[in-house]
């Protein structure tokens, strides 16, 4: 299913506007789709940024506290049966969390002692208990969590939200990705267009070297020299239209240059902290040890969303603790802990937390419970039935804890839903409606909750 | 399943129409006219003396509403108790009278749609209220007329009884004969008769002397159309067309000047063994080729290569069809059984999988089953199985039924690597090089690794307390890179076994759990003895491995059997060989969809367009031939020339409709008669692939190197993608590193390293397929990325650099090097404006030029690493080296060339850039 140009340079410029390039024709269109479409239903939330954390974070740990584990601590029992896989069978102990818990703000929200900053602003945040995946493995469970779809392939659900949205900033990618310098199991499937055409894909800016492939001219190419080979190549491709002038797709290839020359200068301009406050990047911990990389992405993730970009995904990691989960998720929890708290300010501040989803979850939560790795070390295994999530502004729940795990914290018990709801959820409070964004694909109609799904009401504010 | 309904209100004549499709179902040969009719009045008679005449209202609910409950509200409203939603059951009449939670009375008001909720929310006018809820199944405007005019009748609710003899009576559309169907109503569906068009048996039909018959069924669309073909197209766009058709590559300008037809041409070419390449790559884009398994571990698969030579060599000698399908399906099952066969095999093990300690075995093995089988559905026979893995395909003849019995087939394949000893064809060059830097890098884990253990073992304290909290002396960094180390060895020690004479195949046998699978799968030797079960081949209920149904036995398609009047095939059970019925029953000629579904991708593959828009998907939901005679046409014609791609090919080029010119006369005719473009009256246009362009540049630079097969090049990729830490399970992956020599990195596209779990930048910017489904066909989208790769990589500036160091060896002035450029990427010669221009820019290049100095690269022998440790989140920084960069031999480099032949590369990059070169008329 080829995807078609909306943009053509109007017939006069394609064949006359030569030498000058072809610097008018929209930046948008061979970037992404460019005009902003019409939502399903009114929604509040206009753009999402969503905190991935990587590797599966406790939620007994940071959000969801579990008294009973305390008193079941170490002790022993054994797991079998046809549906455990090796890491979880064999003989196991409980482990409590080795934090403390408090109640904070207004709501008196739970939450980790090791949240500082985070503590202050549970009044703006939607707590949820109640999501289950289907996958203990961590590409399959990050696929799910992306696109869906397990077995990757599909669209990224930033992919999906531009496909329906479209972008409101005609020179930037609609989805950005902000990975980690190492890439998540899995790679750049997590953030693919899958079956959406190519202009849908997460662009991911990446934290060290270039920031897009290819973005800079190489060693010992200057500007001049590369604006000097461009237009000799309009010149070359200018006889080959005139015969051929019918043929938008040549003259959509021609204008694409231009873009490319102008990203060149456009995306070092948004990656520039320089203009931001020195409050600001105290704030978000940058220059500060062990908060600056996810500081970084943070403001970064503010600057694109009030640009216009629609989605950002930043990530966060690796938060897959088998081990010492005191010193593991301690560390973690302080990296992400204050650039989190001042991006939930910073937007409050400038007043777009309202029309501004911020979600934070991993892909999945983990055990109340280890193996014995090695002798006995607190930590703790995968858990695809019980997890740690929150959405902040957006339209949701502010203030609130929905849901809960039972009491070990093995499994969801109350507001149970699979994934694919929170999908329907994100889409929903997104104006998107999941059983209208569809594509079609290998003889059916795909979505991104795959078969369909519910909208979880109760997060909705 | 859209009706058509000539009057918006309901009426349901009786006719001859019906009467025929009736006839269809009682399997009475259509033709017997008079049979026909006499038994139209038989059946007549006897229903009109067995009960009143049913009132249009029955009517409509017995043919239409029923049905329409049936597939699109009861998955919701009644088919399985519990899961009923919005407390609305539409099992009985009374039920939906009662309404549900928000209606209550106002769903049903008998008599008044206006009033009926029921009606309503079809109409999907209502905010939160349409239903069905999905926009995949909301109803078409005829449809909702259907529920408005029943009601409007009085909603009128039959006895079963009655409903069923309404349906034999009256029912539209045809009945399709299949294996057994989950539900009734489902198994009594009716189909619009032209989305039943792949499952009729190939039609053979007649056409006039005189005339090459593909051109004769294009010509009589375009005078329906009234849209003349453009002219033939001028020999150098045939020639570039015809080199890159058959064999991905550029023509010589020999070629060129000695072109003298295009049957000629075409057969010299499909003689060439860059024949075989090409056409490879088509079918490796179809079973998603790879060499590396994905996901968490992302595991090297060592002999994956030589199933892709398999199919090179396949199509290089001709294989006839039915051979290269049994052989991929059961070649070691076949009478025939080679090592050719056994390698074949290898398709089977083509999609992404892993079997990891976290994951079940069951699951995973389950995950498999799905993936094969619906990968050979859309492989051989264009349907999409996975489309019935949870209920009755919406849409198409095929339930679910038929989905389990295709499983079944594989249910007692196995993965096994078979000892297959290297064939005489085979490229075994490479194997001491390779061996060696897979052993230095393990070598060098080894090292680093006795390094850090006596480090770890002199600092290691007791732990204190009852468990363990992380002081037992050591640095996590060190655990970790320990581990890390640890599992790349094993990674490698995988890699190094591509150079044994091995296959990855599969055998026939009991299913064996295993928690952990990596590395070399030894086949068992009594594979029906021994530990293990034979599984029990039942229907999955909703797709849940956990969840046993209905036992069914091997099988295939049903509505291909009955419609396509197939001679019923026999599947073994048990210990029986049941793929090779499989694929016999594939190949069988009386098959309705293989031979369409080959011919249609084989066009596709010439046209850049297929007859049959979806050549993965032939339902109803694909879409419909444009060129249905045509479709049946070739796929006779295949049958009858042995089932031989080149002689098809040859057929196909040697048409008029093929050697046409890609640009029509009068655009705006051309714009108003065939906005589509179906009707082939250009020869449509298209860009490179991904592979094309990137070969293209290695034969203008003069750089190619054109060995056949062998194990996998590693090419030089974006260096930052390369070093870009991958995690894997266990720790980072190694850094990717591009084979040492020129001659080994640039090598065809399709020999290039396919890693899952990093793709190369360059093929994926250019719609390279990904690695998880099958492509039908390749897309071209048209990104800034694009170009910011073709102006700024490294690979672009390398082939830039070397194209113009060719130019000015072969070439004496600046002139004659312009005019060579030209001739060798572009087929022609430069018009004198161009070459002004060229020139000029070149002096002005030098010029700049002149002033730099280049400095050499070296690639790094180490890198440093920064990670968070996984056992405590803290930062930790390792070094990974790289020994393949000591005997690495760059290509030619910018600081090795002097300031002219820098000067002309700028030029070289513009050409590489332009529309003329990526673009093929």
């Amino acid at each position: 299913m080829a995807h078609h140009f909306h943009a053509t340079p109007n017939r006069r410029e394609a064949l006359f506007g030569l030498g000058a390039g072809l610097g008018s024709v929209a930046f948008s269109s061979l970037l992404q789709a460019s005009n902003t479409r019409t939502v399903h239903h009114p929604a509040k939330a206009k753009r999402c940024i969503f905190l991935m954390m990587e590797g599966g974070p406790s939620h007994i740990d940071t959000f969801d506290p579990k008294p009973e584990l305390t008193k079941r601590h170490l002790q022993k029992f054994k797991r079998s049966g046809e549906r455990q896989s090796a890491m979880s069978s064999g003989q196991r102990y409980f482990v409590k969390s080795p934090f403390d818990f408090e109640k904070g703000g207004q709501s008196g929200a739970d939450i980790s002692s090791e949240w500082v900053h985070l503590k202050q602003r549970v009044d703006d945040i939607c707590f949820y208990r109640g999501a289950k995946v289907e996958s203990v493995n961590h590409p399959t469970a990050c696929y799910q969590i992306n696109t869906g779809n397990r077995f990757g392939g599909d669209p990224g659900i930033g992919a999906w939200v531009t496909y329906g949205l479209g972008s409101e900033n005609q020179n930037l990618p609609g989805f950005v990705v902000l990975p980690r310098t190492s890439y998540p199991q899995g790679g750049a499937g997590n953030w693919s267009n899958g079956f959406l055409p190519a202009d849908y894909q997460g662009t991911p800016l990446r934290p060290e070297g270039s920031p897009i492939l290819d973005l800079n001219p190489p060693v010992g190419m200057n500007r001049q020299r590369q604006r000097q080979n461009l237009d000799l190549l309009a010149k070359l491709n200018q006889g080959h239209l005139s015969t051929r002038p019918d043929r938008s797709e040549l003259s959509a290839r021609m204008a694409s240059y231009e873009l490319a020359y102008r990203m060149q200068m456009e995306v070092p301009e948004i990656l520039d902290l320089k203009g931001e406050k020195e409050s600001t990047l105290e704030d978000y911990g940058i220059g500060q040890k062990g908060t600056d990389a996810f500081g970084r992405k943070c403001l970064l993730a503010r600057r694109l969303v009030e640009k216009g970009v629609r989605f950002v995904q930043a990530y966060a990691g690796n938060w897959d603790s088998h081990d010492y989960i005191a010193r593991a998720h301690g560390s973690l929890i302080r990296s992400v802990d204050k650039p989190i708290a001042a991006l939930l300010k910073d937007l409050k501040q400038r007043g777009m937390l309202d029309d501004t989803l911020v979600i934070w979850c991993g892909e999945f939560g983990r055990t109340p419970d280890n193996g014995m790795r090695g002798g006995l070390s607190y930590g703790r295994d995968h858990n695809a039935n019980a997890m740690a999530m929150w959405f902040a502004g957006g339209g949701t729940k502010a203030g609130h804890t929905i849901g809960a795990t039972d009491d070990i914290g093995a499994e969801a018990v109350d507001c149970v839903h699979h994934i694919r709801d929170v999908h329907c959820t994100i889409l929903h409070l997104l104006g998107l409606d999941d059983n209208k964004l569809t594509y079609y694909h290998a003889g059916r109609h795909k979505q991104l909750s795959q078969f369909g799904g519910e909208v979880i009401r109760e997060l909705i504010g | 399943m859209a009706m058509r309904y000539g009057m918006p209100e309901y009426f349901v004549p009786f006719s001859q129409g019906k009467a025929d499709n009736l006839f269809h179902l009682l399997s009475y040969p259509s033709s017997t006219f008079v049979l026909k009719n006499f038994l139209l009045v038989l059946l007549a008679f006897i229903t009109i003396a067995n009960a009143a005449t049913p009132t249009d209202g029955e009517k409509l609910f017995a043919l239409k509403v029923k049905p329409l409950f049936s597939s699109r509200c009861m998955a919701c409203h009644g088919e399985e108790e519990k899961k009923i939603k919005g407390g609305f059951d539409m099992r009985t009449r009374e039920a939906i009278l009662k309404g549900g939670d928000e209606f209550e009375d106002q769903v049903l008001v008998p008599g008044d749609p206006s009033k009926s909720q029921l009606y309503l929310v079809t109409t999907r006018t209502v905010e939160d209220y349409e239903m069905p809820p999905k926009e995949a199944d909301k109803l078409t405007e005829e449809e909702t007329w259907i529920i408005r005019d029943w009601i409007k009748a009085g909603a009128p609710w039959p006895s079963d009884e009655r409903i069923t003899g309404i349906q034999k009576q009256y029912a539209e559309g045809e009945r399709v004969a299949t294996s057994k169907a989950l539900n009734e109503d489902w198994q009594n569906r009716r189909y619009e008769s032209e989305k039943l068009w792949s499952y009729r048996p190939i039609k053979k039909i007649a056409i006039p002397r005189g005339v090459h018959p593909i051109d004769h069924f294009i010509s009589k669309r375009l005078k329906e159309a009234k849209l003349p073909p453009a002219p033939r197209a001028k020999p150098r766009e045939l020639v570039r067309r015809l080199s890159f058709g058959l064999t991905g590559l550029p023509p010589s300008p020999e070629d060129l000047a000695g072109f003298k037809s295009t049957s000629d041409y075409a057969e010299r070419l499909m003689a060439s063994p860059h024949y075989g390449e090409h056409f490879a790559q088509h079918w490796l884009d179809i079973t998603r080729y790879a060499d590396s398994a994905g996901f968490a571990n992302d595991y090297y698969r060592p002999h994956a290569w030589r199933y892709r030579d398999y199919v090179v060599r396949a199509f290089n000698r001709d294989k006839p069809y039915p051979d290269f399908v049994r052989e991929q399906l059961a070649g070691d099952e076949i009478p025939s059984r080679s090592p050719e066969s056994l390698i074949a095999t290898g398709f089977l093990r083509m999609g992404p999988w892993e079997q990891t300690g976290m994951s079940v075995f069951k699951e995973t093995r389950q995950f498999w089953l799905d993936d094969v089988t619906d990968s050979v559905g859309q492989t051989f026979l264009a349907h999409p199985m996975q489309c019935a893995k949870c209920h009755d395909h919406k849409f198409d003849p095929v339930p679910t039924r038929d989905y389990y019995r295709m499983m079944a087939v594989f249910s007692t394949t196995q993965f096994g690597d078979h000892d297959v000893p290297f064939l005489p064809e085979e490229n075994l060059n490479y194997f001491k090089s390779s061996h060696e830097l897979v052993r230095a890098k393990i070598d060098g884990y080894k090292k680093q690794r006795a390094a850090l253990e006596q480090k770890m073992k002199d600092a290691r304290k007791n732990e204190t307390g009852e468990a363990k909290v992380g002081d037992n002396g050591l640095d996590p960094g060190d655990e970790a890179s320990n581990a890390r180390m640890l599992k790349n060895i094993s990674r490698h020690e995988i890699e190094s076994n591509r150079t044994k004479p091995r296959a990855q195949g599969v055998y026939t046998g009991k299913t064996v759990q295993k928690n952990h699978i990596r590395g070399y799968l030894k086949p068992v030797a009594n594979p029906w003895k021994g530990p293990g079960e034979i599984e029990k081949d039942t229907i999955l209920t909703g797709g849940d491995v956990y969840t046993p149904g209905d036992p069914v036995t091997p099988g295939a398609l049903s509505a291909a059997e009955s419609l396509g009047e197939m001679n019923p095939a026999r599947f073994p059970r048990d210990k029986g060989k049941r793929r090779l019925a499989l694929a016999n029953w594939i190949v069988d000629p009386a098959n309705p969809l293989t031979a369409r579904v080959i011919v249609n991708r084989i066009w596709s593959w010439h046209f850049g367009k297929a007859i049959a828009g979806n050549p993965n998907n032939f339902g109803g939901t694909g879409a419909n031939p444009t060129h249905p005679e045509l479709l049946d046409f070739l796929a006779r014609w295949f049958i009858d020339n042995g089932w031989s791609v080149k002689k098809l090919n040859h057929f196909i080029i040697t048409s008029e409709t093929y050697q046409r010119s890609s640009r029509h006369p009068s655009p705006d005719l051309l714009a108003k008669a065939d906005p589509a473009q179906n009707l082939y009256s250009i020869f449509k246009p298209r860009r490179l692939t991904a592979e094309e362009l990137r070969d293209a540049m290695l034969v203008a630079s003069g750089e190619l190197n054109r060995e056949f097969g062998g194990i996998a090049s590693r090419p030089d990729i974006n260096p930052e993608v390369a070093r870009q830490p991958l995690l894997i399970m266990g720790g980072i992956a190694s850094v990717y590193e591009p084979d040492p020599t020129p001659a080994q990195r640039n090598r065809r596209s399709l020999y290039a390293e396919k890693l899952r779990g990093l793709r190369d930048p360059f093929f994926e910017t250019f719609n390279q397929p990904g690695t998880s489904d099958s492509c039908e066909l390749r897309e071209t989208s048209t990104v800034a990325p694009q170009a910011l790769t073709l102006i700024n990589s490294q690979e672009i500036q390398d082939r830039a650099l070397a194209f113009a160091h060719r130019l000015l060896k072969e070439t004496n002035t600046n002139r004659q090097a312009i005019d060579r450029a030209f001739q060798l990427a572009l087929g022609r010669l430069p018009i004198s404006k161009e070459r002004e221009i060229f020139l000029s820019a070149w002096v002005k290049a030098n010029a700049e030029e002149a002033t730099l100095k280049p400095e050499s690269y070296t690639p790094p022998t180490f890198i440093a690493r920064t990670v968070r440790a996984e056992k405590t989140g803290e930062l930790y920084t390792f070094e990974e080296f790289l020994p393949g960069s000591k005997i690495y031999q760059p290509d030619l480099q910018r600081s090795q060339s002097d300031a002219r032949t820098r000067g002309l590369s700028h030029l070289c990059l513009v050409i590489f850039n332009s529309n003329e070169f990526v673009y093929l008329d």
